[in-house]
């Protein structure tokens, strides 16, 4: 973390011509560094030990199709093949997706404290799953059942539900979008608590939903997530332009050639799809979505450009570090870790800014 | 050639709602959970020898040598949640995630091709002590059981064990046999079923007729008495527990000559309502965390008559909620807490 007085310097020296290219490419270097750090630690590490030799042969043998003879067993290459890489993959796409989510909707928003579950995505998925679990289906279709189905649903409809609520006239304010967003999601809320009431022995299982995990993670359901989530916050970083022009108001933006009504439509679909597919198939996991952005801004300043991709590398990393952490305490909700991470850092970032800190 | 059993037809999971949790009483709701699922599937009272003094001949009968018929593997069944699992060649490598499981491999002989445990708060039998554990309330280590080489998991319904977790054993090729009883004549099937699942179907048949010839006979004895209205307590630190009316301990109770006081699913008795209904006995299987004196002192219960009478047993629940080979032994428990004078 930057001194205060370097977050000071920072935005300033950002308008100057060489710090504006090198410090974003300092970022993204220790970005990506961060990430592959991220990921190396997760196949490495397990509640089973691997050695590390074992982890690389396995990998370049699966991976690289290096001709490589086994030292291993079957079962060590099964649990870094079939049971650590999705996972590690899930996390880093769940990540990244949520960070490129926060990132748009404080963006469009322009809110510090929106992140990718403030219109209504986390309590409609969560209702969605809970209903799930009461419903006794066992069906598996490429191993997602009627709880991924109906939280991906869900989370889809109740920003559907708030957008169209919202609108005044021809155009939906953005006071007016929260407000409802938090009022609607109060009524999910009601509902998910009701639906936890009647579950019995499926509470624990809502709860867990509630909390988030990557321990279900395989290679099918990765395969499908993956694109929906990706294309979705790439979609996002391409409309990064819309962003910047919808940070300096609306007024502006349309001054700029911006269409803000369609624009911003678009960037809270795109948005609310990355969120409602990653909330599908990891459950509801706080804080990352929200610090991300924040961290980036804090770094390389507002520009949307620069801030999407970065957020999407830190989120990726932090998501991948915090399942790691959740392992090796024995298999705690991850969505607990990244909270205990997250609220004390986000308590530091408050406080700094005090010292000019802006969206 | 796959034998095809189908050891019990049963629609799909009824998700049985056990009981309640409020929004605002998570932690606490999660907290209950705990309690009734490892009174479920685990027991949370006093340590089992202790009441479970006289080993039950049924429990322990040596198998009679299963004749060794037609192959039994590969053979695929139908387990308690409809899934079809199909096993190609007898388990070596067997690992039971619940308590029940455990106690059945061992009772049924195939304790010796068990590899790993789930945590159990109230171990049985002591064979199984130095087993590694690979699951806990908190949840299933997939891994070890993917380095151990399990060739067959025992997993419990009713999401005593993680839905995702089955799902991801499958996957990898696993065999998962989901069982959960509801039921004396349940737990009787889900004793057959880990019997054809390991190759013991003989020796857990056996197991399965002593166990209901015993209960017969215990029952027979408790047949003409009076029955006295008894509560049997699973919880009461918050709100109060009891049995369900159309469950294995509801039976178990009848059987032992009790006229249990029931609830429904949730599991959740109102104080008013068990006020209403006076028991003139009451059975603590929370025994561990509670006595007759902390009963007595609870506001409200002075006036119920088994507080009055002091007729307030404890009772070990691990051998009444397990539906193990052990449930015999329970039944003996029970109606030597509310009949001594036919079974002293």
């Amino acid at each position: 973390m930057p001194s205060r007085a370097g977050i000071l310097a920072a935005r300033p020296a950002s308008r100057s011509g060489a710090s504006l290219v090198r410090r974003p490419l300092v970022v993204a270097a220790i970005g990506i560094a961060l990430l592959l750090t991220a990921l190396v630690a997760g196949i490495a590490a397990g509640s089973v030990t691997i050695a590390p030799a074992d982890t690389l042969g396995i990998l370049a043998r699966r991976l690289l199709g290096l001709d490589i003879a086994p030292t291993w067993t079957a079962a060590a290459e099964t649990i870094v093949v079939d049971l650590r890489l999705p996972r590690v993959l899930t996390a880093m796409v769940v990540g990244g997706g949520l960070a490129v989510a926060g990132a748009a909707f404080q963006g469009l928003l322009r809110n510090p404290l929106a992140d990718p579950y403030v219109l209504g995505t986390a309590s409609g998925a969560a209702l969605g799953a809970a209903i799930a679990v009461l419903i006794p289906v066992r069906a598996l279709i490429l191993q997602f059942g009627l709880l991924h189905a109906l939280a991906f649903l869900g989370a889809l409809t109740a920003v559907t539900v708030v957008y169209r609520l919202s609108r005044v006239g021809a155009s939906a304010p953005m006071t007016s979008l929260l407000l409802t967003g938090y009022a609607v999601g109060s009524l999910l809320a009601a509902g998910l608590a009701m639906a936890m009431y009647l579950s019995g022995t499926g509470l624990r299982q809502i709860f867990s939903y509630l909390l988030g995990g990557f321990d279900a993670s395989s290679w099918i359901r990765l395969a499908v997530a993956a694109p929906l989530i990706g294309l979705a916050s790439l979609a996002i970083l391409l409309r990064a332009r819309s962003l910047n022009g919808m940070l300096l108001g609306e007024e502006a933006a349309a001054h700029l050639g911006v269409d803000v009504r369609r624009e911003r439509a678009i960037l809270l679909a795109l948005a609310s799809l990355a969120t409602a597919a990653s909330v599908a198939i990891s459950g509801l996991i706080g804080f990352v979505g929200l610090v991300a952005p924040h961290v980036v801004r804090l770094l390389v300043g507002p520009n949307a450009r620069l801030v999407l991709p970065l957020a999407a590398l830190l989120g990726a990393s932090l998501m991948v570090g915090a399942d790691l952490v959740a392992r090796l305490l024995g298999e705690i909700p991850v969505g607990v870790v990244t909270a205990v991470i997250g609220a004390p850092f986000f308590l530091a970032l408050l406080r700094r800014a005090h010292a000019g800190y802006e969206l | 050639m796959a034998t095809f059993i189908r050891f019990r037809a049963r629609r799909t999971a009824t998700q049985a709602t056990h009981f309640g949790g409020r929004w605002r009483g998570v932690p606490l709701a999660l907290a209950l959970t705990l309690v009734v699922a490892l009174a479920a599937c685990g027991g949370t009272g006093s340590p089992a020898p202790s009441t479970a003094a006289a080993p039950s001949p049924t429990a322990t009968a040596a198998p009679t040598a299963p004749p060794t018929t037609a192959p039994a593997f590969p053979v695929a069944i139908s387990d308690d949640e409809g899934t079809v699992v199909s096993i190609a060649a007898e388990p070596q490598r067997i690992v039971s995630l619940t308590p029940a499981a455990t106690e059945i491999l061992f009772a049924i002989g195939a304790g010796d091709r068990v590899v790993a445990k789930v945590e159990d708060i109230n171990p049985w039998p002591p064979e199984a002590d130095g087993l590694p554990v690979v699951a806990t309330y908190q949840g299933v280590d997939v891994e070890q059981i993917v380095a151990l080489r399990a060739d067959l998991v025992i997993a419990g319904g009713l999401s005593f064990t993680p839905p995702n977790a089955v799902n991801q054993l499958r996957s990898l090729g696993i065999p998962v046999v989901v069982l959960y009883a509801e039921s004396i004549d349940e737990a009787l099937a889900g004793i057959r079923a880990i019997g054809i699942a390991t190759g013991e179907a003989a020796a857990a048949a056996d197991l399965s007729t002593a166990t209901r010839t015993e209960m017969d006979r215990l029952a027979a004895l408790t047949a003409g008495l009076d029955r006295p209205t008894t509560f049997y307590e699973i919880d009461a630190t918050t709100d109060i527990y009891t049995v369900p009316a159309d469950s294995l301990y509801a039976e178990l109770l009848i059987l032992a000559g009790a006229d249990p006081i029931t609830t429904d699913a949730s599991y959740q008795i109102s104080l008013e309502r068990l006020i209403t209904a006076n028991p003139s006995v009451i059975l603590l299987g929370d025994g561990g965390y509670t006595t007759a004196a902390d009963v007595a002192s609870r506001p409200g219960w002075s006036g119920i008559q088994a507080v009055i009478d002091g007729n307030i047993a404890v009772v070990d629940d691990a051998l009444i909620t397990r539906p193990g080979p052990r449930l015999v032994d329970g039944l003996r428990a029970l109606i030597r807490a509310l009949h001594p004078e036919v079974l002293p």
